[in-house]
């Protein structure tokens, strides 16, 4: 049924099942089951693009549609891509062997920037044209949405249209579209059907816009050059989780993936207001699924996959507000099944410590916790509701009950960081290894300080602010790798030559599309891997466009800068970020409008929707 | 109890490893809810194995699971729901309930047939080659040690492969051999080809050859070969 690359082919690369399909779960629509098909293609390898819930979600939405083939590509390896240029074969499907140039749709997710260079050598691969403007009524239309379309500029030259917010809901609406244009016979070609599409809330058409820069480069203004087009498009947002459906029976892939485990989404959104956070800001507001309807689901999925073990996945799923009570009768209903629960991370508390005890009964690997910065002002600056006291509570906790290892995350290059700050990271590594010492009378606490450098993103508070450069930033990691050469202090960073890359392409505009595509046409991929990342390589293509790295990472913006990507809204106002901006600079703590008082973002009012805490809200199901 | 099962690894999977298949049918297993026996511990383990371990790419029509049953079970019911979660590319084909302490079929498995289509030049000899083969006293093969990075050991071919059947079918040659199966080791049918391309000049394209496993049994102390299974289902 599938057609399959040749034996010797895949006899010659490395784990060659990612490229075969096959798996338990997939779905494999016929010819004549199929009016509109759409592949879903994650720009990165098998094992990464597997675990990514997103897809899977709409995997499943969309296959529920009737007349609707949703399948899945990802991008090959550079073995496989070598053996396939040599051999002339395009990348295909993984459901049908199809080309890619030869679905309806091929929708890319945008994970982070650093995967661009292969949403580009991808359709390439697929015989695809790879600007917009040069695809015929032959080619597929090239689609987008994940997080990064919040500024999907540097992208605007090769993706027709995106789609803003979550997609549950508008998919079906864009399939539901095509299928109309489809059976009055596809009028007016491709540019007809941008002309109905843009009329869907939270599409964006990037064509449908021009861009006016100043002399200095900074943008003039945006405008829509078409009467249909919507001078902002807002995200689209689902405003009840326990209404749309959620994939029961997804696919169990043969080989380990990197999230090889049922993912159970308990909640959307997160409110906590840490300025650095593209996530918490974009992702408003806080909806919880029910936990009645949680433990419904998480039945479904362990009968349907055979997994030994479910995630709670959320931004933050220590704050689900029924998480205690849910935990326990997950573990009492499954224990028998030998199936475990585990949580992606926790929160800096006993609370915390206490749930990871009772989810992981045996294994004593460490914990992770992530105060992100070292001082208290640092925190404050960052709203990250965190005190040293909270994190001596919570190691205590781990210490007594058995730990030994514990991982701390941080990030440096944060506003206003100074080099005491950087050097309080050493110091709490060191208390918390006293803390041990303390708790258990012995000394040999491993702690592990990873530290990532921060990258400014957009719809942030943060996004008026300059990213560190290189050298500051390799300044400050020598700085404080000195103060860690502590013996059982592991210090872990790597180069930030990827984050300078990212922050170009996170806060960049449209004339970044030229970068992008020159750095491909000279070998850039899978950019997220540091074997084949080059900084020099991306220094020169975006210097040879004319343009400067410093101008999107290292300048700070003026209050009143047109921002590139401002007629996409995630719908938390600019009013607010910029309050939110000059709290930060005088170390003043926002709290969570969870718990606390709206903190005015704006989004509840503007797209009409409102938290959902079963618990704040006195639900009957949190009760028991 | 124990519940033994002969399943296929078909063409769309053959590429999947052992320790991906091993998975596979652990959690078609537990989807389909057999009372399977569990190891006791911390980290409770399914008691259940497979008899011999296939070569990345090859696939077969004769590999053999064994269960270790908690419960008793009606089995052509139970063969269905197993059948059903299993994935495309996974047949059952036929089963059988033994007694806990019967053997295992890992230690049980001496014999091995296969069949291997592999395109190889028209203008060859390969009959010749075929027959030198099957006259040859001894055959040595530097056989790679498993993780050693690039150490190897010298086997003795015929002590596990006798005897080559051979035919030409277009631009391939189709092999069929029968390969033992001893408690310190066997041969992969890839490992075949190499010596027949090396020692034999016989101008195979090994990397394209498709490999089958079409059966695997015991063999009784005549050298007769011996089903794995009692008759009791047939898929
Ligand atoms: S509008 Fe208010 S309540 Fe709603 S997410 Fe924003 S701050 Fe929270």
């Amino acid at each position: 049924m599938t057609k399959q690359f040749p034996i010797d082919i895949l006899s010659q690369v490395q784990k060659p099942a990612r490229y075969t399909g096959g798996e338990f779960g997939s779905i494999i629509k016929t010819a004549e089951d199929t009016k509109v098909s759409i592949v879903l293609a994650f720009p990165d390898v098998y094992e990464v693009g597997m675990s990514y819930l997103g897809f899977k979600i709409l995997y499943h939405i969309l296959n529920k549609e009737e007349g609707v083939a949703a399948e899945r590509v990802y991008a090959p390896w550079v073995d496989m891509e070598a053996k396939m240029r040599e051999n002339a074969l395009p990348l295909t499907s993984q459901e049908t062997g199809k080309t890619l140039r030869d679905f309806d749709f091929v929708g890319f997710t945008l994970q982070y920037e650093l995967s661009y260079t292969n949403i580009l050598n991808m359709l390439d691969l697929g015989q695809i044209p790879l600007f917009s403007k040069e695809r015929t009524d032959e080619d597929p239309f090239v689609i987008a949405g994940g997080p990064c379309v919040y500024n999907p500029e540097p992208l605007a030259d090769f993706v027709d249209f995106f789609i803003i917010g979550e997609g549950e809901e508008i998919i079906v609406e864009l399939m539901d579209a095509y299928k109309q244009w489809q059976s009055e016979g596809l009028p007016g070609g491709r540019s007809e059907f941008l002309q109905r599409v843009v009329r869907i809330d939270g599409i964006y058409v990037p064509s449908f816009y021009d861009v006016e820069y100043l002399p200095d480069g900074k943008v003039a203004k945006v405008k829509a050059n078409n009467p249909m087009a919507p001078a902002v498009v807002k995200k689209r947002v689902v405003k009840d989780m326990n209404t749309i459906s959620f994939p029961t029976a997804p696919i169990v892939p043969f080989g380990e993936i990197v999230h090889d485990r049922i993912m159970l989404e308990v909640f959307r959104g997160c409110t906590r207001g840490c300025r650095f956070c593209h996530a918490g800001m974009v992702y408003r507001p806080v909806r919880e699924r029910k936990p009645e309807l949680l433990k419904q689901l998480a039945r479904e999925l362990v009968d349907n996959t055979g997994y030994n073990e479910i995630s709670l996945v959320s931004l933050s799923t220590a704050d689900y507000s029924c998480l205690a009570p849910l935990i326990h009768d997950l573990i009492t209903e499954l224990k028998e099944e030998k199936v475990s629960i585990s949580l992606p991370s926790l929160r800096v508390d006993s609370f915390s410590v206490d749930l990871a005890k009772e989810v992981q009964a045996v294994r004593k690997s460490g914990l992770t916790f992530a105060p992100e910065a070292g001082s208290q002002r640092m925190r404050n600056v960052i709203n990250k509701g965190v005190t040293e006291e909270d994190l001596m509570n919570a190691v205590g906790a781990a210490f007594e009950s058995g730990w030994s290892t514990v991982k701390l995350y941080f990030m440096i290059g944060l506003p206003g960081e100074t080099d005491e700050d950087i050097l309080a990271i050493a110091e709490l590594a060191k208390a918390v290894q006293y803390k041990y010492f303390q708790v258990t009378g012995h000394r040999g606490a491993k702690v592990t300080v990873s530290v990532s450098s921060f990258v400014p993103k957009p719809y942030t508070p943060f996004q008026w602010k300059g990213q560190d450069t290189i050298e500051e930033i390799r300044r400050k990691q020598m700085l404080l790798k000195d103060a860690l050469k502590v013996k059982n202090i592991t210090y872990q960073y790597h180069d930030s030559v990827t984050s300078v890359i990212e922050g170009v392409f996170a806060r960049g505009d449209r004339r970044l599309g030229k970068a992008l595509y020159l750095a491909w046409q000279r070998g850039a991929k899978f950019d997220g891997w540091s074997e084949h990342f080059s900084y020099s390589r991306w220094l020169e293509a975006i210097s040879d466009c004319g343009l400067d790295k410093a101008f999107y990472a290292n300048r700070d913006r003026d209050i009143d800068e047109i921002f590139p990507w401002e007629h996409i809204q995630p719908a938390v106002s600019r009013a607010f970020l910029w309050n939110e901006y000059q709290k930060s600079l005088r170390e003043e703590l926002t709290e969570d409008c969870r718990h606390g008082k709206c903190s005015g973002c704006g989004v509840c009012p503007n797209l009409d929707v409102k938290i959902i805490d079963w618990k704040e809200q006195g639900h009957d199901e949190a009760k028991n | 109890m124990k519940l033994r099962i002969k399943i296929t690894k078909d063409a769309g999977i053959r590429f999947i490893s052992h320790l991906e298949y091993v998975r596979t049918i652990e959690r078609a297993i537990r989807r389909a809810k057999l009372p399977v026996a569990y190891s006791e511990g911390f980290n409770p383990h399914m008691k259940f194995s497979l008899a011999s371990a296939l070569g990345v790419g090859v696939t077969s029509e004769a590999e053999f699971v064994e269960i270790e049953l908690a419960e008793e079970i009606d089995l052509p019911s139970t063969m269905i729901k197993l059948a059903v979660n299993l994935p495309t590319g996974i047949r059952i084909l036929a089963a059988d309930l033994a007694d806990t302490k019967a053997d295992k079929l890992m230690a049980q498995a001496g014999g091995a047939d296969y069949k291997v289509v592999v395109p190889c030049r028209e203008d060859c000899n390969w009959q010749a080659a075929v027959d030198r083969f099957n006259e040859a006293e001894s055959v040595l093969f530097q056989k790679p040690i498993p993780k050693g990075r690039g150490m190897t050991k010298e086997i003795e071919v015929k002590s596990f492969i006798d005897h080559l059947e051979a035919e030409r079918a277009g631009d391939n040659l189709q092999l069929t051999f029968s390969c033992k199966i001893t408690p310190t080791g066997s041969m992969k049918a890839a490992e075949l080809l190499l010596v027949l391309r090396d020692s034999f000049e016989l101008p195979l394209l090994v990397e394209k050859a498709d490999i089958l496993r079409t059966d695997l049994y015991a063999v009784d102390k005549d050298g007769k070969k011996m089903p794995l299974l009692k008759p009791e289902y047939i898929a």
